[in-house]
């Protein structure tokens, strides 16, 4: 047997050159930045200086004054205020409290000096005072401020996060379905606004947030680069050389974290493959790519948007895409391109409306403006199939669809909504495909970072075809309803799931016995197996008869209470045996200690 | 010629000078411990804190320490001056006498210390 504290004591200390190498950078880095905000501190110190010594003289002439200047007792004797008296007569006077003569009526002369120190004093605390308050109101000390306690909290996380740079639409939807999971993030951004809406967002959890620059790897350093519990930083910015900076700035201080980068240009992509490989997501390029699958396999496309939504959204309806016939495409922008390169790919013809030449790699092309009738007719509606409103103006797209729809009604319109705000409108107009770039990408990177397993099987899903993946949404629907319940992740190691070891070694252990309802096992639990992983091999969506073996990971969909009780099963010995067998086990010592002596009169 | 530096000098060594000065004498003789002398070192003392304030050097960090003992110890002697007065029925008597004195002989050495780092300092910059 290992000495555990042996163990314990590796784990703590065992690190190789690399890692300390990676903690070093990272650290200079954050202390630099770290540096920045005291510095800004000192500053402020420094200027405190003028006011506080103007109010330290002014007191001490004052309190110097009134012990010197004779006086008189009750009984009119010659008497010398004291330092304490002249101290305590002073600090009431100065801040204005006021107790009156104190302890003996002053005389003439004295009163002339407590009226001049009266002014004095006053003037010198309004002055410190004053010059306090406009510190704190000062920016660069408010952000130093926020600086120490935001690197603060984060260095406090104790749980794995996520470093997510840019909270504007897409950082605050991926924001949400994080939170929904449970899981923390740090958010940075440049904006004070969409930082302060952090408070106002009610999430779950803290959200350590900070407006400040994620071009600067002391800032993304101070936001928890180099902290070990980082799991993965999300650049999201709008900005494609900031979103590089910060592949560059993680890549290089630490080369094992995943990172992902919303790009919309190959440049920039290519840019970024060369640090490492960040996985990048361009909304375009993925559009296009989801409207193919959409054309080829209606129900994997379906599926796909379904899962990658996250918990508690409902199920999409099934579109049914023209497979073939001519379509019209409007804008031969970043997305335009993306889409024609995907329908010719597919076969079809591709006429493109652009109000300018443009080389559209051998499409047709209409040079007008698409909102203009004279032009949408000559494109010939009537005998076209489907329409991409792609333009990156909201009305525009809106009268495109609109035009299409009375000329054309049986066109499948397809449109890019640019603004957050013109949501309603969009909806309202009920197109069959709507592509918004944030959701696109925040969709994306739910599904790479909530769970590895969700990605590959949103991967390999395609492969498997139309008919299968129709299947597997009506299983769905008929355990789940419309709604995506939970959707988590199963571990068969003997630490997750000790009540299973002795069972899945015996080479016996079928799915469909072990996903019992542990209160009534003729029932089986509401819940959908999507995928097993054994070893580096994925099994989608594996039938009851499949055969689990130690270590197997499984990736599952379903109700909150199916989820505790497969939970149960797979800790609790008793709970096992009653799924597997249909005997009843004592969970308690006594009851097993007594248990066979009565089996045995029995 | 810095002026910064001159008014900077010029309350370090005063705050010094005039705690030797309350100090000299017999430690439970009161009177020749001039009460206006402890003040003047007090006030001294304070103003020469606030001119140390905001410096990030390590020898300005150990400046500003030297000067919180000593602005401690002052204080505490100022108060234990104000408590034999005011409060206590015996007065001004030797022990009290000598508490004072000594509470101001550890703000001395405070401040002695402040003038050899002052010393340290100007020799340092004049070979650098």
């Amino acid at each position: 047997m290992g000495n555990p504290l042996l163990a314990f004591w590796e784990n703590l200390f065992r690190r190789d050159d690399d890692q300390r190498r990676i903690r070093r950078d990272t650290f200079r880095v954050a202390a630099t930045s770290a540096a920045q905000a005291s510095a800004t501190i000192f500053l402020i110190l420094r200027r405190m200086r003028a006011p506080l010594i103007v109010l330290i003289v002014i007191f001490s002439v004052s309190v110097l004054g009134l012990t010197v200047i004779p006086g008189e007792d009750a009984e009119g004797r010659p008497w010398d205020m004291g330092f304490f008296d002249a101290f305590y007569v002073m600090s009431y006077t100065a801040t204005t409290i006021g107790f009156g003569e104190i302890p003996y009526p002053f005389t003439y002369n004295q009163r002339m000096w407590v009226t001049i120190s009266i002014y004095l004093t006053v003037v010198g605390w309004a002055y410190a005072i004053g010059s306090l308050l406009a510190l704190f109101q000062d920016r660069a000390f408010r952000s130093a401020l926020a600086l120490q306690h935001f690197s603060r909290k984060v260095a406090r996380l104790r749980e794995p996060f996520l470093l997510i740079a840019g909270y504007g639409r897409t950082g605050e939807l991926l924001a949400h379905s994080f939170d929904r999971l449970g899981r923390r993030f740090v958010v940075l951004d440049l904006s004070d606004e969409r930082i302060d809406g952090l408070e106002l967002a009610s999430y779950r959890a803290d959200v350590p947030g900070l407006a400040a620059d994620a071009r600067d790897p002391g800032h993304l350093a101070v936001a928890g680069l180099g902290h070990t519990c980082c799991e993965a930083v999300v650049a999201l910015t709008d900005d494609e050389e900031a979103n590089l900076a910060i592949v560059m700035a993680a890549a290089l201080l630490r080369p094992e974290l995943p990172v992902i980068a919303r790009v919309t240009s190959r440049t920039i992509a290519e840019r970024m493959q060369a640090f490492g490989s960040p996985s990048t997501v361009n909304a375009f390029d993925r559009f296009g790519d989801h409207l193919r699958l959409a054309l080829r396999a209606p129900s994997s496309f379906q599926l796909l948007t379904w899962l990658e939504s996250g918990p508690g959204a409902e199920v999409p309806s099934r579109g049914l895409p023209p497979r073939s016939g001519r379509w019209i495409v409007c804008g031969y922008g970043r997305l335009g391109r993306e889409v024609t390169a995907d329908l010719r790919a597919e076969g079809m013809d591709v006429t493109v409306i652009e109000d300018r030449p443009v080389d559209v790699d051998g499409a047709d092309l209409l040079v007008g403006d698409g909102s203009d009738p004279w032009v949408m007719a000559q494109a010939d509606l009537d005998q076209a199939v489907g329409l991409v409103a792609g333009t990156d103006n909201d009305t525009t797209n809106l009268s495109l669809v609109a035009a299409a729809r009375r000329s054309n009604p049986s066109l499948f319109l397809a449109a890019r909504q640019n603004r957050p705000d013109n949501a309603p409108l969009f909806a309202a107009m009920e197109v069959d495909a709507l592509l918004v770039p944030t959701e696109v990408v925040a969709h994306e990177v739910y599904a790479q970072l909530s769970t590895p397993l969700l990605w590959r099987f949103l991967r390999d899903m395609p492969a498997l075809g139309d008919a299968w993946a129709r299947e597997l949404v009506d299983r769905l629907t008929g355990v789940c309803g419309t709604h995506l319940q939970e959707l988590w992740k199963v571990r068969l190691t003997p630490q997750e799931a000790p009540a299973l070891d002795g069972w899945l070694a015996s080479g016996t252990a079928q799915l469909g016995t072990l996903l019992r309802n542990p209160d009534d096992r003729d029932d089986s639990l509401h819940l959908v197996t999507l995928l097993v992983l054994r070893g580096g091999e994925a099994t989608l969506a594996p039938g009851d008869d499949f055969v689990l073996r130690p270590g197997d990971e499984l990736l599952l969909a379903g109700w909150p209470a199916a989820r505790r009780a497969l939970a149960m099963i797979l800790v609790v010995d008793g709970v096992l045996e009653y799924v597997v067998t249909g005997r009843r086990v004592p969970s308690s010592w006594i009851w097993r200690r007594l248990r066979p002596a009565a089996e045995a009169n029995g | 010629m810095n002026l910064e530096k001159v008014v900077f000098g010029f309350f370090v060594v005063l705050a010094a000078t005039l705690n030797f000065g309350f100090f000299l004498g017999d430690i439970d003789n009161p009177a020749l411990h001039n009460p206006y002398e402890l003040f003047a070192a007090v006030v001294v003392n304070l103003i020469a804190t606030v001119l140390k304030f905001g410096d990030r050097t390590q020898i300005g960090a150990v400046h500003l320490a030297t000067s919180l003992v000593a602005d401690l110890q002052l204080i505490g002697a100022a108060l234990v001056f104000g408590y034999a007065e005011y409060v206590s029925t015996a007065g001004m008597n030797p022990s009290w006498t000598a508490s004072v004195v000594s509470l101001s002989g550890g703000a001395l050495l405070a401040n002695i210390v402040s003038i050899v780092l002052l010393v340290v300092e100007t020799v340092s910059f004049h070979r650098g």
